[in-house]
């Protein structure tokens, strides 16, 4: 591990030439090996607390397998720890949902801001953007699930929900519009030569704009209208807060991780590939889509990895904003309120650090626990051999 | 082609744009706005966050900003003894554990594992023990929080309770410490999650050391450790300072290993200054205890939104807290990167 | 034998305490002819319902005032919870939104945890649903437990209810949303609204299962505002003070709508009493638990109860409860 060209005196061993002159008096040696079994003692602590992790985790666990009944952990309506009901897939269809919202939000905007930055950023651009994602990395989750509960749901998740069917048809024409301008704009042009003519250009313009204040005020007098319950859709927010809305602050949090993370791995990617690739003619973007990702493919496939893994095991966003206390229903739909593995964990222990219920609730805590802390090892785990792959390619 | 029409400045650009792409390159500079835009995003994101917390807050932080700071939790939200000390207080001591248990460990291990360590066996097993770890979620630290000091049992009692026990009589002639939710408890649990965060971002700094300062120093006699002392410990300094304030930033912004371990989310009275006697400074280690994230907590789940102004504001004070630490940090690591760049 | 590092760190700590006691005595003075409750100190920690949490804090601010000297510490995790921890003697009080039951006495008995019951105030459980529904204005114990006891499980229509008890529930959508399994509210509404029809029915008496339980009264509140068709049970101070409609509840004497009045006269039909439970040991030993209840027994069920949105006892109730204490 060390680089050290002339090595330390090696203790005890004697050479021709006077040793103690190069080893020292004894007491120094000595003085040396206390202080190196110091720190091998404090490198070992993490070895510790891994095993005391797995330790603490196994006991109550194994109280929670070995008296279960089963058949009450699968196909059940529900999680209801306290009363004897612990449905698995309830958590972790949950959890699923949010992982995969939170991963359709952290990954393209956590990969594309890596691209950016590493790719197109010149150095003093760098200076100025990379903090976002720094200041953006250190928010406490707390404060993102106090902002998924006061604006995601409400002002994002709600309004778009509710006008759901508004927004996707506003979009279905806007795209048609485009399409029939495009068009149209190549007719005139094989009409008129090479060269649009002013006015042509002025018609289209005018013609967008006016399509688009149309779409507007439709959209606008759609969310009046949505305040008539009558209104209500299969978008409609039931209850108290919904998965989708704490999703999407989870996948908010994972963005600087991502970013990071797909940052190493571009940056790794050789400069000769990328002067190759412009010497062959390529643009920049060619060069970026077709050389540089595809090198860096196994880097980015481990940041969403790591992503997915944190993700998962984010608690307090979905623990205030996902909609479900103590106890959750069965759902599949990411607008119904519910519960993560990880918020399922923090409800039963609010507020009280002996968590008391019928027979296996509190070993239920760790049984979780353990499935979550599996998951997640095995993601990261998986993400280090990809890491590993790049490290190794280069 | 080319030579038929150099002397015509139109065509002189003409050519420049062909070669250089640039207006043309349509599919390109869309490509460059969309990527941009996932920056914009992000910081329109943090926009929007800091003006919502603000907005809710400003009615307590515009008209009583000092007095919220020591100010006490109260049942009422309208209350003007309302307010955070209990929280800052709780956090304080949180970042106290932090700094005496999580680095001086954490640093340790670092150079154990840069300067010492060989290749085998054992290195590898620890290296993978750091690097999992720093990818358990951090509810999984409560659970071990939990099991370990809240909960305990007569072995890890041997581990954890008697040692602080013991540490504690240097102050009070009786043992405090009894295994439940105290401070302590919340300390080291924190101070365990922190902990491969340190290490990994102090081994990174003195990776960065060059090796003609170890072998410069060597060659005057130094032995290992006068060499990890006084060249590379200094030299990595800075990158690891830079490290621990990011993770001591991270351990005051957790919540979640904390109300699995117990942190009163309830009345947690007012307690006695430190200041009024080494009694009062150990009884709260030994005490009920609460933190800025958990006082948050609270007030989010307070019925209606009475309470959203306290949550709010407590949130800036916390963001002002946890953002100015990694500012330093990053404008420390920038710094020094600038001046040995 | 204390160390010369142990007196090093105490005198640096009493020099601390000189500079906090200077300030204090600038600040706040000695107040003249104060009470014997100004010089005690001691800590109290307080445990259990969620719901008495409210008038336990209030008590606890108040009497600060007074004893600033005294830490009382306060936490709602839920009636059950708080009486484990009682019962294991880790709690000063306990408080209970329902009388001890056998189990908890036992456990108690089992760890020599002697304890006084005190009745501080009583809540009604409110029943409501969304302001926007016009279709029900009053329900009967019946309907209550056709909509919520256990043989409704799986129903999500109101007029699923009148083939299992009770009549004249309209048909709408029907959403519940109430307190989870570990709030004395849950328990309370099982023995008052559903215990004795269950047992009649050869039922366990409790709620059906599917329905949005919350720990937290404010999400069951959201919840019946979120649809125009819900109905919903919360502890009456929450309920009233809240955008819902309270419902009328029968209970074979007709429609009664809850209020304090109808709730202090137990005309409403549920209404429960609301305890403190004072580890008596503790009390022995600790001036400031004893002062701190003489407190609660005098101030608090005149003042704090009813601040924070319960029904104050009857004068004759609450001289009964002082007389129980002191004497």
């Amino acid at each position: 591990m060390t680089d050290v060209g002339i090595n330390a005196p090696e203790l005890g061993r004697v050479s021709e030439i006077s040793i103690e002159t190069l080893a020292g008096p004894k007491k120094r040696a000595r003085k040396e090996a206390a202080i190196r079994s110091f720190f091998f003692f404090a490198a070992s602590v993490s070895v510790l607390i891994s095993v005391l992790i797995v330790g603490s985790l196994m006991k109550e666990t194994w109280t929670f397998v070995s008296e279960v009944d089963w058949s009450v952990t699968w196909g059940e309506i529900g999680w209801f720890p306290r009363q004897g009901l612990y449905d698995m897939p309830t958590l972790l269809v949950s959890s699923l949902i949010v992982t995969i919202v939170a991963m359709l939000v952290a990954g393209p905007l956590g990969l594309g801001s890596a691209i950016y930055l590493s790719e197109y950023a010149s150095k003093r651009t760098r200076k100025f953007l990379k903090p976002i994602l720094e200041v953006l990395a250190g928010v406490p989750s707390v404060v993102l699930g106090f902002f998924a509960l006061v604006f995601i749901s409400p002002q994002v998740i709600e309004r778009i929900g509710r006008n759901g069917w508004l927004v996707i048809g506003a979009l279905i024409i806007v795209v048609y519009l485009m399409l029939v301008l495009g068009w149209a704009r190549q007719l005139v042009r094989r009409e008129a030569g090479t060269e649009l003519s002013t006015q042509v250009k002025r018609v289209m313009v005018l013609t967008l704009l006016v399509a688009s204040a149309l779409i507007l005020i439709w959209w606008v007098n759609g969310v009046a209208g949505s305040s008539d319950p009558e209104a209500a859709n299969f978008f409609t927010v039931k209850g108290s807060g919904q998965l989708a809305a704490a999703a999407v602050g989870v996948g908010i949090l994972t963005i600087p991780l991502v970013a990071s993370v797909s940052e190493d791995a571009l940056a790794s990617v050789p400069d000769e590939l990328r002067q190759a690739s412009a010497g062959l003619g390529a643009r920049k973007m060619t060069t970026t889509v077709q050389v540089v990702l595809p090198a860096a493919v196994s880097g980015i496939v481990a940041a969403f990895i790591i992503g997915v893994s944190r993700a998962m095991g984010e608690t307090m966003v979905v623990f205030l904003a996902g909609g479900a206390a103590d106890q959750a229903e069965f759902t599949a739909s990411p607008f119904d309120g519910g519960m993560t593995m990880t918020a399922a964990m923090a409800s039963l222990a609010t507020g009280t650090d002996s968590v008391v219920g019928e027979a296996l609730t509190f070993q239920s805590l760790f049984f979780v626990g353990s499935v979550l802390f599996l998951i997640t090892l095995a993601l990261n785990i998986v993400a280090s051999r990809f890491v590993n792959r790049v490290r190794e390619k280069y | 082609m080319v030579a038929s029409t150099l002397g015509n400045n139109g065509a002189k650009a003409r050519v420049e744009d062909e070669i250089f792409g640039r207006g043309r390159d349509l599919r390109g500079s869309g490509f460059r706005t969309l990527l941009l835009s996932c920056l914009g995003v992000s910081l329109l994101v943090l926009v929007v966050l800091m003006v919502q917390v603000v907005s809710d807050g400003w009615s307590v932080l515009s008209t009583r900003p000092i007095d919220f700071l020591t100010g006490v939790l109260r049942s009422q939200p309208g209350d003007d003894a309302l307010g955070i000390s209990q929280g800052l207080v709780g956090s304080f001591w949180i970042a106290v554990f932090v700094t005496f248990l999580a680095f001086p460990v954490g640093i340790a291990a670092a150079v154990y594992l840069e300067e010492y360590a060989k290749q085998n066996r054992v290195t590898t097993i620890i290296d993978t023990a750091v690097r999992n770890l720093a990818g358990v979620p951090s509810v999984v630290y409560g659970l071990l929080g939990l099991f370990l000091l809240v909960k305990g049992s007569k072995y890890t009692n041997w581990l954890f309770v008697h040692p602080f026990n013991w540490f504690w009589k240097l102050f009070k002639d009786e043992a405090a410490f009894q295994g439940q939710s105290t401070l302590i408890a919340g300390g080291m649990t924190l101070a365990i999650l922190v902990l491969p965060i340190v290490i990994i971002t102090a081994a990174e700094a003195i990776r960065a050391v060059p090796s003609s300062l170890r072998q410069g120093a060597y060659g005057v006699g130094a032995t290992k450790w006068d060499v990890i002392r006084t060249q590379v410990l200094p030299y990595a300094a800075p990158g690891i300072l830079t490290g621990t304030l990011l993770s001591l930033s991270r351990a005051i912004g957790e919540a979640a290993p904390l109300i699995l371990v117990g942190a009163i989310t309830g009345r947690l009275a007012p307690r006695e200054s430190v200041l009024s006697g080494i009694g009062s400074f150990t009884e709260q280690f030994a005490d009920k205890f609460t933190a800025m994230p958990i006082v948050i907590v609270g007030w989010i789940r307070q019925p209606g939104e009475t309470f959203q102004p306290a949550a709010g504001a407590a949130i800036v004070v916390l963001l002002i807290l946890v953002i100015a630490m990694n500012s330093v940090a990053v404008a420390l690591r920038n710094y020094f990167e600038k001046k040995r760049g | 034998m204390p160390t010369s590092f142990q007196r090093t760190v105490r005198t640096i700590g009493a020099l601390g305490a000189l500079t906090l006691a200077a300030t204090a005595c600038t600040e706040i003075g000695p107040e003249p002819g104060s009470t014997s409750a100004a010089d005690t100190s001691g800590s109290i920690f307080i445990s259990g319902s969620s719901t008495v949490e409210p008038i336990s804090v209030r008590v606890a601010e108040m009497f600060e005032s007074i004893a600033p000297g005294v830490q009382v510490d306060v936490e709602g995790p839920g009636t059950g919870d708080g009486f484990k921890k009682f019962c294991d003697g880790e709690t000063d009080i306990s408080d209970a939104s329902r009388a001890i039951k056998e189990q908890e006495m036992e456990n108690c008995a089992a760890n020599g945890v002697k304890y006084t019951e005190i009745l501080v105030g009583i809540d009604g459980i409110a029943v409501m649903t969304n302001p926007a529904n016009d279709a029900v204005d009053c329900v009967s114990i019946e309907n209550l437990y056709g909509l919520i006891g256990p043989e409704a499980t799986g129903t999500t229509n109101w007029s699923d209810a009148n083939s299992i008890a009770g009549e004249g529930m309209p048909s709408a959508q029907l959403d519940i949303f109430g307190p989870g399994a570990e709030s004395g509210t849950y328990d309370s509404f099982i023995e008052i609204v559903l215990e004795d029809l269950a047992e009649e029915r050869g039922q366990e008496a409790t709620t059906r299962t599917d329905y949005n339980a919350a720990a937290d009264d404010n999400l069951t509140l959201q919840g019946i505002q979120s649809s125009p068709t819900t109905i919903g049970w919360v502890g009456y101070a929450f309920g009233a003070e809240s955008d819902v409609k309270l419902l009328e509840v029968d209970g074979g004497d007709g429609c009664i709508p809850a209020t304090p009045e109808t709730i202090a006269s137990n005309e409403y039909p549920i209404s429960r009493n609301l305890y403190i439970y004072v580890n008596e040991k503790k009390a022995r030993r600790n001036r400031a638990l004893v002062e701190f209840v003489d407190f609660y027994v005098s101030v608090g069920l005149d003042e704090a109860v009813s601040t924070v949105g319960y029904v104050e006892l009857t004068e004759d109730s609450k001289a009964d409860v002082r007389f129980e204490w002191n004497g």
